[in-house]
């Protein structure tokens, strides 16, 4: 009998039939070993990757909308919702340097119109320099642009520095429809954004709500999925609670917006519950107000 | 089985597990990295837009004088960069700028890309802030013009001195109760006087500046608690010189004097421009060419002022001092973030 891995010198003899279970059973054991751990470890992952997915989710839509919201104007706020909120929020801030076209008018813009984001004008408002409010009205940037040439020459004439910035003047139209009143020189003008969000059914996952924007005249596109049920948008008005409604009396009244944008994932395939992350922002509406 | 065929099972396994490690842990890796890198530049982003509107506000809170085109400022862990821009002259006194203030937070990793925001703003530029109410506006209860005083509130520049000197006649002075004269050539002005009795309330809501302000030691003003040396500076500079405490003035200059206390001028007292004083002592003496207000600092020590001060309106010399005042105010509801 040949022992268990002994080979007689010069035959070319294989493992035997011991040998070859005892390896098959060990290698199984611990193939199976390495890969409950590999399982384990990738279940973990998928897990973190979907925490990350979902906090990636609230943190980047909250980041979005607290810009806008913080910006909001004086009395910008139109709709306060549970689940729909309607804001204005400037675009840009002009001044009025000329009104040597009148009705028409030339306007100091910081950046010049390149800066200007002209899709996501929806009106204008001009401020009552005795009071500091706004009069606003609805408007698109082709309704009140002009092309018209010459603008840094007329502010200059008012005072205006135009040195190397000349680009940076530009002409303004039709505020005598819009407004009670054509702006003066030296009055501030703003271009402002109204724009729409809502949470609602997702459109891209449909076991998750979704976040949406829209701005005035366009239609509302999700901009961040996985928000959970318990997700909406809250107002203080004054103090220090929060309401999920404000009646349309009240809005004016609107101090700072509470996003509450809980984030929800479905469990990874083997896990038992959902990946749920709870994330709210408050934002002051300090910008403008 | 040999020790070849041994050896060649576990560097099998070993390499495997080896490999199972190593996606593990750079997954992992990337997994934190990436989290830690997003909520950084998000940090960093909200940390810069904090600078831009620091440098904003702190450029228009210290702001006096010429309005100068750019400043920067270190700020907590940024830098705030503000630059300004004369967009409108509303009169001969108001100028309208645009205030833009960008605040950057370096980011140790990408140096070359600093979390950065943008904040604009317009402010209404006051170049001659002080308003020509009278030649003395004083919030005592008493004004007595008498032993060798006089306040003639007739412009004595003309149009040759300054643009806009021969100014219109002024008010002789403002009390709260009464302006006397016992030779009434001694009080002259349009009207002679005016009696406010509201005292320093009623005077720190209609001078046009921030006593608060002007009086805080922590508010940098270019001479403290010493004089210029006149001969040394231009002669159409019109300096701001603070002083503190109960102050003998017994001196002669020109430009804005702040007194944060106690005005006591002496008989060789000799000021053109502007005087505005905390409190006046009973008896003031000297010479004066420009306009006095006192009692700021609240309820005055001394219900009579006996005014032996020969003081005379000279608008230039006025609207020089009052220019070294002039300030910045942020249009309110005008801040806007740029980017």
């Amino acid at each position: 009998m040949v022992g268990l891995g002994a080979r007689v010198a010069g035959t070319r003899a294989g493992f035997t039939l011991a040998e070859t279970l005892i390896a098959l059973v060990l290698s199984s054991f611990i193939i199976g070993l390495v890969s409950h751990t590999f399982l384990v470890q990738n279940q973990y992952y998928s897990t973190q990757t979907l925490r990350t997915g979902a906090q990636d989710n609230a943190r980047a839509a909250t980041e979005l909308m607290a810009s806008e919201i913080r910006t909001t104007m004086e009395d910008g706020v139109l709709v306060a919702g549970p689940r729909t909120l309607t804001l204005r929020s400037p675009v840009t801030m002009t001044i009025v340097c000329s009104k040597v076209g009148f009705p028409n008018i030339d306007v100091f813009n910081d950046g010049g119109e390149g800066q200007i984001d002209t899709l996501e004008v929806a009106g204008v408002a001009a401020r009552d320099p005795a009071t500091g409010s706004w009069e606003s009205a609805n408007a698109t940037w082709g309704y009140i642009n002009s092309s018209a040439a010459g603008s840094a020459g007329n502010c200059a004439d008012y005072g205006a520095d135009t040195t190397g910035v000349s680009a940076t003047f530009h002409r303004l139209r039709r505020f005598n429809l819009l407004l009670s009143a054509v702006p003066d020189e030296g009055d501030v003008v703003m271009l402002f954004r109204e724009t729409t969000f809502k949470i609602q059914a997702s459109q891209l996952d449909t076991t998750t709500l979704g976040l949406f924007r829209g701005v005035y005249g366009d239609s509302l596109l999700e901009f961040a999925t996985g928000i959970d049920t318990t997700a909406q948008f809250q107002y203080r008005t004054g103090g220090t609670t929060y309401a999920d409604t404000v009646p349309s009396a009240a809005l004016s009244d609107i101090d700072a917006i509470r996003v509450v944008a809980d984030a929800r994932k479905a469990a990874p395939t083997g896990g038992q519950d959902d990946i749920t992350f709870g994330w709210s922002v408050n934002v002051a509406l300090r910008n403008i107000r | 089985m040999s020790e070849r065929g041994r050896g060649g099972f576990v560097l099998v396994f070993v390499v495997f597990m080896l490999f199972a490690i190593s996606v593990t842990a750079a997954t992992g890796y990337l997994v934190v990295t990436s989290e830690f890198e997003m909520a950084k530049h998000s940090g960093q982003g909200a940390e810069a837009l904090t600078v831009a509107r620091a440098g904003l506000e702190r450029f228009i809170a210290e702001q006096i004088g010429v309005v100068g085109d750019s400043v920067s400022y270190a700020l907590g862990n940024g830098v705030a960069l503000v630059t300004t821009r004369k967009i409108v002259q509303q009169d001969s006194v108001t100028d309208l700028y645009y205030v833009r203030s960008e605040g950057t937070v370096a980011d140790f990793f990408a140096p070359n890309a600093p979390a950065r925001r943008v904040v604009g703003g317009y402010a209404v530029h006051r170049r001659r802030p002080l308003a020509h109410h009278a030649l003395a506006v004083l919030s005592n209860n008493q004004i007595v013009v008498d032993n060798g005083g006089e306040i003639d509130a007739e412009d004595r520049d003309n149009s040759g001195t300054c643009p806009g000197g021969d100014a219109d006649e002024i008010t002789g002075g403002i009390a709260r109760v009464s302006v006397t004269a016992p030779d009434s050539d001694d009080l002259d002005g349009d009207p002679d006087f005016e009696v406010w009795p509201g005292g320093y309330t009623e005077i720190l809501d209609s001078i046009g500046l921030r006593w608060d302000v002007l009086s805080d030691p922590g508010f940098p003003v270019e001479f403290e608690n010493t004089l210029p040396n006149f001969g040394s500076i231009p002669s159409d500079s019109f300096p701001i010189i603070r002083y503190t405490g109960w102050v003998f003035a017994n001196f002669a200059g020109r430009g804005v004097l702040i007194i944060d206390g106690m005005f006591d001028p002496g008989s060789s007292f000799d000021w053109e421009g502007i005087v505005l004083a905390g409190d006046v002592d009973d008896i003031i003496e000297g010479d004066l060419n420009g306009l006095l207000v006192g009692g700021l600092d609240g309820p005055a020590t001394y219900a009579t002022i006996d005014y032996r001060m020969r003081s005379h309106y000279h608008s230039c010399d006025v609207y020089a001092a009052n220019e070294t005042l002039s300030y910045l105010e942020l249009l309110e509801n005008t801040i806007f973030e740029a980017n």
